[in-house]
């Protein structure tokens, strides 16, 4: 009996350090601060003209300095994308407090989730190529233009090589690392892992996005984010990067740290949707959320609070709330929702700071509103207006992405 | 106990071949696929030869009832060579109940790139006016992955990764994980990379090309070729196998990740990445030295990493590295970046199912340093019990799996 307990314990994942670096701050204090205030991360975009673009907001980062994160020896060689993801992933193993040696630093790893990778380098290279021809490409761009650049800079920085996985899967490419790096903590193959999402703001990128008419204002009307609103008109991107640690239970409990959080339920699934469109069809999110909670051996009942994925999409928004009421049909046991996408943007690979958000929740019993959200397009609990103040004992993370891809995860204190 | 996965279904399209049984053919007779390429102009270029796949027509393999709308290159031979692995384990048509339990793991690299650049040019040339925006919608290596699963109406988990040359292997890795954790029932999983300007200027640039063929373990070996391909597999339990009467073409044993954290573009010479990763996979495995009797190679041909690699697997196997045979198909296949490991692990699938060993090609001067086996005098014929097959990538990412004969007396590991 007392070895079974073992094995249960050593496979209990937890969550002991959060990075980030975003449009609402750097590092935990600031982002948690501004998050909780209902502050948003969402201007006109700065570092790049979009006077003659159908859209000019976006969540840009500010104020980040990466040489406050970063050795000089390594900081010449990275990108923007790297340099955001290495300064996250520093920020959170200070925050687990947990220090990578000569002796661990085999059991320690990442899987890194990214969307669309370094869109800027790309757009660099080719421009290159394009204009001057094979003699004018530029050799040291050439690391930096694979998306597992990130990941790789990171190790080399802060020194580990145990695991190390780039996932891309558009809107759930940090859910899907997440979830996989899990996995490694309960296969044993590491005992620390850096797990998240990381994506940039780049020019080329942005207007391609206008041209796809997949931001805001999609239609008419004052261009803003406002998920699961009524008058809601498309998605404001973002950028940013956010990194939690996952641990063993053991090793936290081992090295004297208390947790966040646990990771308990996961569920995947898809259902079929054209690629490149959000699934109007509420079903596959309600199946893979059920797969989480049956993972985790829950109920309905037991989750207090859903970070939706949401961003203001017209199709998205009414699938994912349709999505929630049919699932949580007894009104009185409907949990709180809320997407922190009108403060952050669209970054597709949020999952990793809506991670670190909901870790932060946990801790302090506080829920941050939806921003941009006036008039709900259904009856649920959203959090509305400012923060609210709750006992949250078990949460959801929702992954949706366009293409219908679907990871649904569940946390508890 | 742990679940056994097995693989039930093979498909690929490579310079070699365009089809399963084709491959291991070619594979016997040791066919270079390495030539001249004409999907982009390679004038200007420190090397002008790639392993291109051969008279690529689409609709050949796609029947008219799918949509090929948008579709990249990428996601067409991503197409095709699932088609083959499904007819191949008999899910074609796919039972209505099993597609709610068909998941797709695929390891990608320059997705849609091909077609993006020719966008791109365009919109370079026309100052950004009067381009068609759409022709980027499949540009992201996970447009293939989509494309799969709305297809063939698949709804089980879906993944993709991006880890350079790395990220065939650990989608086969990943996925195997994905029915072990009861997260799916079948995993299509694999890789898929075509030919682009973009990966064909960068190792241009790196000079880490051949410019004539690549000779893997060579003394004068010169670097790599580049190629592409697409390659999957279907896996599922043993139990599911069993339970649909599938042919079963082996198993996966074990798998290993590591980082050499060391350099971006260059492997540790210490080789302690590659280490790790060989004896992390045969640790997943429960597997022992004696137990694996052939290598299929990262193999680059690059000076650096044939070295680098025959000493990680002097280190991981003493002595007896000396009388494990070890070979690079990229010799044959070239070097296909992201569907890399799916490709060399249809390779090792093939050498256990029909008892081969395929040759390393194109060697032609011993070097002192690289004294193993390499098997360059032609294919043998030798009945296997487990090959193990190393993937390292740019950024420092290593992945080795481990493939086993299925036997139903029970698995090597046991």
């Amino acid at each position: 009996m007392s070895k079974n307990k073992q094995t249960e314990n050593a496979q209990r994942v937890v969550v002991t350090g959060i990075g980030l670096v975003t449009p609402l701050g750097i590092g935990k204090e600031e982002f948690g601060r501004r998050l909780f205030s209902g502050e948003t991360g969402i201007a006109e975009i700065k570092s790049f003209d979009t006077s003659k673009l159908s859209s000019h907001l976006g969540a840009e980062v500010t104020n980040f300095n990466p040489r406050d994160f970063i050795s000089v020896k390594n900081l010449r060689r990275m990108d923007k994308i790297s340099l955001m993801t290495a300064a996250s992933a520093r920020l959170a193993l200070d925050d687990a407090n947990f220090r990578i040696t000569e002796a661990n630093r085999d059991r320690v790893g990442i899987i890194l989730g990214t969307s669309f990778g370094a869109t800027d380098i790309t757009v660099q290279f080719l421009t290159n190529l394009f204009n001057g021809g094979p003699a004018n490409v530029n050799p040291i761009l050439v690391p930096n233009t694979v998306m597992n650049a990130a990941a790789g800079h990171t190790s080399i920085e802060l020194g580990f090589r145990g695991v190390n996985t780039t996932v891309t899967h558009f809107a759930v490419s940090a859910e899907n690392a997440i979830a996989y790096a899990a996995a490694e903590i309960r296969r044993g193959t590491v005992d620390f892992i850096f797990a998240g999402g990381t994506d940039i703001l780049s020019e080329f990128y942005y207007k391609s996005l206008t041209k796809f008419h997949a931001l805001s204002p999609q239609n008419k009307g004052k261009e803003s984010c406002r998920p699961f609103d009524k008058d809601r008109n498309g998605m404001i991107v973002g950028e940013g990067c956010g990194i939690i640690c996952l641990e063993s239970l053991q090793s936290a409990t081992a090295r004297g740290h208390k947790p966040y959080c646990e990771i308990k339920g996961l569920g995947m699934g898809s259902s079929s949707t054209k690629p490149t469109a959000w699934p109007q069809n509420p079903e596959g999110m309600e199946k893979t959320f059920n797969r989480a909670l049956k993972n985790a051996c829950m109920s309905f009942n037991d989750i207090q609070v859903i970070f939706a994925a949401a961003n203001g999409d017209k199709i998205l928004d009414a699938a994912e709330a349709e999505a929630y009421a049919a699932i949580f049909d007894s009104p009185e046991k409907k949990p709180f929702i809320t997407s922190l996408k009108g403060a952050i943007g669209e970054s597709f690979s949020s999952g990793g700071i809506r991670a670190c958000a909901l870790a932060l929740s946990l801790e302090n019993n506080i829920l941050p509103p939806v921003v941009g959200l006036e008039n709900p397009l259904k009856s649920l609990a959203f959090v509305i207006g400012k923060k609210k103040e709750a006992e949250i004992n078990n949460a959801a993370l929702a992954g949706i992405s366009f293409g219908g891809t679907y990871v649904y995860m569940t946390f508890s204190k | 106990m742990k679940k056994r996965i097995v693989i039930t279904g093979l498909g690929t399209l490579n310079a070699i071949a365009n089809n399963v049984p084709d491959f291991a053919r070619s594979l016997k007779k040791g066919i270079c696929g390495i030539g001249a390429i004409d999907l982009f102009d390679t004038t200007g270029f420190h090397s002008q030869t790639g392993g291109q796949i051969k008279n690529f027509i689409a609709r050949d393999y796609i029947p008219e009832k799918f949509s090929m709308k948008r579709m990249s290159r990428a996601d067409k031979l991503s197409l095709a060579a699932t088609l083959e692995a499904l007819h191949d384990a008999e899910l074609y048509p796919s039972p209505k109940e099993l597609k709610e339990e068909i998941g797709i793991a695929i390891g990608g690299g320059a997705g849609g790139l091909l077609e993006a650049e020719e966008f791109y040019s365009d919109y370079l040339k026309n100052n950004g006016k009067d381009v068609n925006f759409c022709k980027l919608s499949s540009l992201f290596c996970a447009s293939s992955t989509d494309c799969i699963a709305s297809t063939f109406g698949f709804s089980g988990p879906k993944i993709t990764f991006m880890t350079a040359c790395s990220a065939g292997a650990t989608a086969i890795g990943y996925a195997r994980d994905l029915i072990v954790n009861d997260q799916a029932s079948i995993m299509i999983a694999g890789g898929v990379e075509p030919m682009c300007r973009l990966t064909y200027a960068a190792f241009n640039a790196l000079k880490s090309v051949d410019p004539a063929t690549c000779r893997p373990f060579d003394k004068n070996r010169a670097g790599l070729s580049l190629g592409e391909a697409a390659a999957i597999m279907v896996l599922e339990s043993l139990d599911s196998a069993l339970n649909r009467g599938a042919k079963i073409y082996g198993e996966i044993l074990g798998y290993g990740i590591t980082c050499d954290s060391f350099h971006m573009t260059a492997p540790d010479e210490q080789a302690s990445g590659a280490v790790r990763c060989m004896q992390a996979a045969l640790k997943d495995g429960c597997l022992n030295i004696e137990d694996i009797d052939y290598i299929n190679a990262h193999g680059t041909a690059t000076p650096v990493n044939d070295l680098t690699e025959t000493k990680a697997i002097k280190e991981v196997f003493g002595k007896r590295a000396y009388s494990i045979p070890v070979s690079s198909t990229k010799s044959m296949h070239a070097h296909t970046l992201g569907a890399s490991g799916a490709l060399e692990g249809i390779v090792s699938v093939l050498a256990l199912r029909h008892g081969f060993i395929p040759s390393t090609i194109n060697y032609q001067e011993s070097d002192p340093q690289c004294d193993l086996d390499y098997v360059t005098t032609g294919t043998r014929k030798v009945e296997l019990r487990a090959v193990l097959s190393n993937s390292f990538a740019f950024g420092g990412n290593n992945t080795t799996l481990i493939f086993g004969k299925y036997s139903d007396g029970g698995a090597l590991n046991e």
